[in-house]
């Protein structure tokens, strides 16, 4: 199977005002799959989506190759998640719930759930309910990386933890990635920490998967141009202009964004007779932004 | 994973089912206080069997009461989290359901083993006029079952969404409501006690709570 | 060299890191024989996809300045004296290059930024 995750058409109607549709995204398998958008852009309704939580109206979902929701139990046994807000019971201690857990997985490591433990600093007689936000995240990933699954569905894992705790749970996700080569689908509004590990990205805005592609190309692609003597209307470019603005501060000219850029893209300028002064590269917060502009207003 | 599932179910729940116990285990000693002398006039005899009338309602208190508590414990910490924990477990639902009953079960055994004790070292202790019969095994049988009809209902209605479980409260609080209407503007209509009539006498499904639950008895 | 990367440099992550162990290499500091840290290692260590390590691998890999060997790991080659020299006068070259491009960004000459060198550095440079 080529894609640990894979949607097709898939519809939703939350309320009157929101609703997924046209959902495909194609996970492949073994990749780390940086699932970004603004919130309220359906992030999370799309993992209730593929976990079964939530029943789609319209198209198909399948998990490891097995359809969801008629294959449930066989993904979930395969399937590590942790979700936005804790849904772990509030009254057990944390050695109650990792002992409960681990009933229901057959693949259940407890060497590795020891050790995550240690390495955590996860106190086995501390009730769940009395965590702090960091140990309470720490808890969820130890949980989901001791069943060894196959694939790994994160949602906001590092969100409103301090530094030091976000670097504990992305060492132990990548250290489990490397030795088992799970497929990871993690979503974040915090861009920058996806940028250093995630080789594919898939953009929501607004209920629709906007952009799907390898991080290198989204990264590459996307560039900031300092142009001088631009033409007035840009309809015959190799590249696809974004947003145009005239350049504030000290530089004169304008600023182009543009996408699907390559080097040899600069001959453009002088044949009409513009002067390209820079190229910058955007790293993945900004190209992000750039991106949803593009979506949001219909002419660039 | 049932043993698990017991596991958490009883530290849920552990109140209901040991105070449950203690009271079931004490009812039966209660009730038979007054019958300590060996011969009994037939005002005693009466007497005897008022006592045992009014002893005898707290039985099926007392099981609607302990059905109540392990029913109900029994998904309260899944409602806080509204079941996410549970639906993402990798085994169907239904089979999960099964598990959670079966473990209130296990646990209920108590209180019912509770009574059955209290109830046959009552009616040893006891001195039965002649005439007069105890029932300790019928009393305990019939405990048993209020128990798991308790059980069973508050279970079902407890392991729906709040949603459902407000829906099944308001159509009862509904019906009362009507019933106190038609009791305030004079009909003649006794809505509720005829439902409850209905649901009481066999073949209706609360036919266990009504019925004799004297421990001493003709 | 294994503390830091910058995902929002223009260099690709698997560049950094395998110019790290390349400048290592080159200055003496990583002696023949030495064992690279593992890729699970370095992966959760750097946070970074463990692709991108085995990426950084094989390219020193390629270039002659690391053996990878299956199943032990990876380790560093012997690289003759030549080849050092040469490694670090392209770094060097490198930052001089990125430096001179800011400058121009800046509006600074050539000639201001070679007056900076000798300013900063004293007599060493000429």
């Amino acid at each position: 199977m080529s894609n640990a995750i894979e949607t097709r058409a898939v519809q939703r109607r939350m309320n009157k005002a929101f609703e997924i549709r046209d959902l495909a995204l194609n996970v492949p398998s073994g990749s780390i799959y940086g699932f970004l958008g603004p919130n309220g852009s359906g992030k999370t309704t799309t993992i209730r989506l593929l976990l079964g939580l939530l029943r789609s109206s319209q198209g198909s979902i399948a998990l490891l190759g097995r359809s969801v929701p008629a294959d449930m139990p066989h993904i979930l046994a395969r399937t590590g998640f942790v979700p936005e807000r804790p849904h772990l019971y509030a009254g057990l201690t944390i050695g109650e719930a990792v002992r409960y857990h681990s009933a229901f997985y057959s693949a259940w490591d407890a060497e590795r759930a020891e050790s995550l433990r240690r390495q955590f600093r996860l106190d086995p007689s501390q009730r769940v309910g009395r965590l702090s936000k960091g140990e309470t995240g720490k808890l969820l990933v130890l949980l989901a990386l001791a069943q060894n699954p196959d694939l790994l569905v994160l949602d906001e894992p590092t969100d409103g933890l301090d530094p030091v705790v976000r670097r504990d749970v992305l060492s132990a996700l990548l250290d489990y990635v490397s030795q088992c080569g799970a497929t990871v689908f993690i979503s974040s509004h915090l861009v920058h920490e996806l940028e250093r590990f995630c080789d594919w990205v898939g953009v929501m805005d607004d209920g629709r998967l906007v952009a799907e592609m390898p991080m290198g190309t989204f990264k590459n692609g996307i560039k900031r141009l300092r142009v001088l003597d631009g033409p007035a209307v840009v309809d015959d470019a190799p590249f696809t202009l974004l947003a145009r603005e005239p350049s504030d501060g000290v530089s004169a000219g304008e600023i182009w964004v543009v996408r699907d850029w390559q080097a040899s893209m600069s001959q453009y300028f002088e044949r009409v007779g513009a002067s390209l002064r820079e190229v910058v590269d955007l790293d993945l917060e900004e190209g992000f932004v750039e991106l949803l502009r593009t979506f949001r207003s219909p002419n660039a | 994973m049932f043993r698990e599932i017991l596991r958490t179910q009883w530290k849920w729940s552990t109140i209901g089912v040991v105070v449950g116990a203690v009271v079931a285990f004490a009812l039966p000693l209660m009730t038979v206080q007054g019958a300590g002398t060996a011969d009994a006039r037939w005002i005693e005899v009466r007497q005897l069997l008022d006592d045992q009338r009014s002893w005898a309602q707290w039985y099926p208190l007392l099981a609607l009461a302990v059905g109540l508590l392990v029913g109900t414990s029994a998904w309260t910490n899944d409602h806080r989290v509204r079941h996410v924990y549970a639906l993402t477990l990798p085994l169907p639902r239904w089979r999960f359901v099964l598990l959670r009953y079966g473990a209130g079960l296990v646990l209920l055994v108590a209180p019912m083993l509770a009574l059955a004790v209290g109830a046959g070292v009552a009616a040893s202790a006891a001195t039965v006029p002649s005439g007069l019969h105890a029932y300790p095994v019928a009393l305990s049988i019939r405990f048993a079952l209020a128990v798991v009809v308790a059980y069973s209902i508050f279970f079902a209605i407890s392991s729906g969404t709040t949603r459902t479980a407000g829906y099944v409260l308001s159509v009862v609080g509904a019906v009362v409501v009507v019933q106190l209407l038609f009791r305030v503007s004079g009909g003649s209509t006794n809505l509720l006690t005829a439902i409850f009539d209905r649901m009481v006498t066999w073949p209706g499904p609360f036919e266990i709570f009504s019925g004799r639950w004297m421990l001493i008895d003709v | 060299m294994f503390s830091e990367v910058d995902p929002r440099s223009p260099t690709p992550l698997y560049d950094q890191i395998a110019s790290r162990i390349r400048i290592a290499i080159a200055a003496g500091d990583l002696v023949p024989g030495r064992s690279l840290p593992s890729v699970r290692h370095l992966a959760s260590r750097l946070r970074v996809n463990p692709a991108t390590v085995v990426q950084a691998y094989r390219a020193l890999a390629a270039d002659g300045f690391v053996e990878m060997r299956q199943g032990s790991g990876t380790f560093v080659c012997e690289v003759g004296t030549g080849r050092k020299e040469s490694e670090r006068s392209a770094q060097a070259r490198q930052l001089v290059r990125g430096l001179l491009s800011e400058a121009a960004r800046r509006g600074l000459s050539a000639g201001d930024v070679a007056a900076a060198f000798r300013a900063e550095l004293g007599s060493e440079v000429e």
